[in-house]
């Protein structure tokens, strides 16, 4: 499906279906499924968007509990290094394309934990991020206004995290080595399939 | 000699079907959100949803089985369709119709719980058994509701069914089939996977059970059987007690009344658990199935 063309870029359109690729491009925009994974202090600013004032189901966003059909995925706040490995394996649990939407000044920067030993402070180097809104705690209108921008960029194509994601894994899996140590995903595995 | 007429309108039924399966679909989740007050999505939303799990770049599979069932489920959903005379076509017939098109609406159930079953995800398996205790608990109801119609009409053809209720009056007129209607509403409460009886994929508790596993185009697939699933029994439903229909607008008018009702209990009761849902169906549907096939002894 995938394959490297003549320029080094790696194309991951479909072949037979190219035709078709702009409506399914309008369909990804207008249906975006958010993994119920909600992390840090932002979870709580969830129903109220999901609720009647701001409604977001209205652009055909739903709350999906299972990752191999979601689309977008909500990083809501602060990310500890045990929910990171959490957060690495449901990514990749997911499948192509996939979004993800940070919240807050956390993932950003560290936000309020800057000098924490226990927060990751930029998450852009163990996952790629398509959209960050900034503040502590967005606001639901902010949480919005980022979901529009993410339904733009889907739109131009410029949400490509999961292709940045496929194309500069070594970068990714070494942050993420660095971090856990070499063989985490191996272990992590292990304490809850004991039989593998 | 190959039949085109009736190839033709095959074709014609089940684009049709689909098509309206995925409004029915939209109009659940239309009508739920202006219950709870929302705005809700468009009604062609499931449309663009079965779009877009299409246009997935990958589809993760486990083998065999779990390709094969959502395509089991389709086929038999699509089987079940053709049974049912729906308006004035009546593609395919056989002497006891009735009880083909009952019991291939329950296999794409099975189907679906193949598929999730090889799957491997322990969600999945609660799912399953779960389905399966359902399926089991709602059976006894079913049946009644479906023996007390068949001995009041004294056939097993759906279209002498639809006949002789053109005759002498819609099945609800007559006071043991209305118990026997309300019976099969319950049942189809069940059928549908609305609440309270949503059991099988309850979101918040087992995060879609057996659908755990499923995403991009198997998901497509699986949502394509639910559109056809829910004409299919609201076709059913329409021509076992609403009197049929002559014409496809009169039959959208009352599969769109009986989706209604089913939307609107669904929106009022919460989820039942497994235990509490068997017992019910094991209680109050199957007493007034009992008294409705008694009173059309
Ligand atoms: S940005 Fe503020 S509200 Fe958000 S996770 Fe960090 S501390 Fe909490």
């Amino acid at each position: 499906m995938s394959e490297i063309g003549n320029d080094g870029v790696i194309s991951y359109e479909l072949k037979e279906f190219k035709l078709f690729e702009p409506l399914f491009k309008w369909a990804r925009k207008k249906s975006l499924w958010i993994v119920a994974f909600c992390t840090g202090c932002g979870g709580i600013e969830i129903p109220p968007l999901a609720t009647a004032r701001y409604d977001f189901e209205r652009f055909g966003i739903m709350p999906n509990p299972s990752p191999r059909m979601g689309d977008l995925f909500l990083i809501t706040g602060y990310v500890t290094p045990k929910t990171l490995k959490r957060i690495i394996i449901t990514y990749e649990m997911m499948q192509d394309p996939k979004y993800i939407l940070a919240h807050g000044s956390c993932p950003i920067n560290g936000g309020v934990y800057w000098d924490s030993y226990n927060v990751v402070k930029q998450l852009d180097r163990y996952i790629p991020v398509d959209v960050a809104i900034a503040g502590c705690m967005p606001r639901p209108e902010a949480v919005m206004d980022g979901i529009m921008e993410m339904m733009r960029r889907i739109e131009d194509g410029t949400a490509d995290g999961w292709k940045r994601y496929r194309e500069n894994y070594e970068y990714y899996r070494r942050n993420q080595d660095e971090l856990f140590g070499e063989g985490w995903r191996e272990k992590e595995a292990r304490r809850w399939l004991a039989w593998i | 000699m190959i039949d085109w007429k009736l190839i033709l309108e095959v074709i014609g039924i089940l684009l049709y079907a689909t098509f309206m399966g995925f409004i029915f679909m939209g109009i659940e989740r239309k009508a739920m959100a202006r219950i709870q007050r929302r705005v809700g999505p468009p009604l062609y939303q499931p449309i663009i949803d079965t779009l877009k799990l299409l246009g997935k770049k990958e589809s993760i599979s486990h083998g065999f089985i779990y390709d094969f069932g959502p395509v089991f489920a389709l086929g038999a959903s699509i089987a079940a369709l053709l049974f049912i005379p729906i308006a004035n076509f009546q593609l395919f017939s056989s002497n006891a119709d009735l009880i083909v098109v009952a019991y291939l609406l329950e296999v794409p159930m099975l189907g679906i719980m193949l598929g999730a079953m090889s799957s491997g995800n322990p969600f999945s398996a609660v799912g399953v058994q779960r389905g399966l205790l359902t399926m089991v608990a709602m059976q006894l109801p079913y049946g009644l509701a479906l023996i007390a119609l068949i001995q009041h009409w004294g056939t097993f053809k759906l279209s002498e069914i639809v006949a002789l209720q053109g005759a002498q009056g819609w099945s609800v007129t007559v006071p043991a089939l209305l118990i026997a209607m309300i019976v099969f509403d319950i049942v189809f409460q069940a059928m549908l996977g609305l609440e309270p009886f949503d059991i099988i994929t309850a979101p918040a508790e087992i995060s879609m059970g057996p659908m755990v596993e499923y995403g991009g185009k198997h998901a497509a697939i699986l949502f394509t059987q639910h559109a056809v699933q829910i004409f299919a029994e609201t076709a059913f439903f329409a021509v076992l007690f609403l009197g049929g229909a002559s014409n496809l607008l009169e039959l959208l008018i009352k599969q769109i009344a009986v989706l209604f009702i089913a939307i609107f209990v669904a929106s009022i009761y919460p989820r039942f658990t497994i235990d509490q849902a068997a017992k019910f169906f094991w209680k109050w549907p199957t007493i007034l199935g009992i008294i409705a096939v008694l009173l059309t002894v």
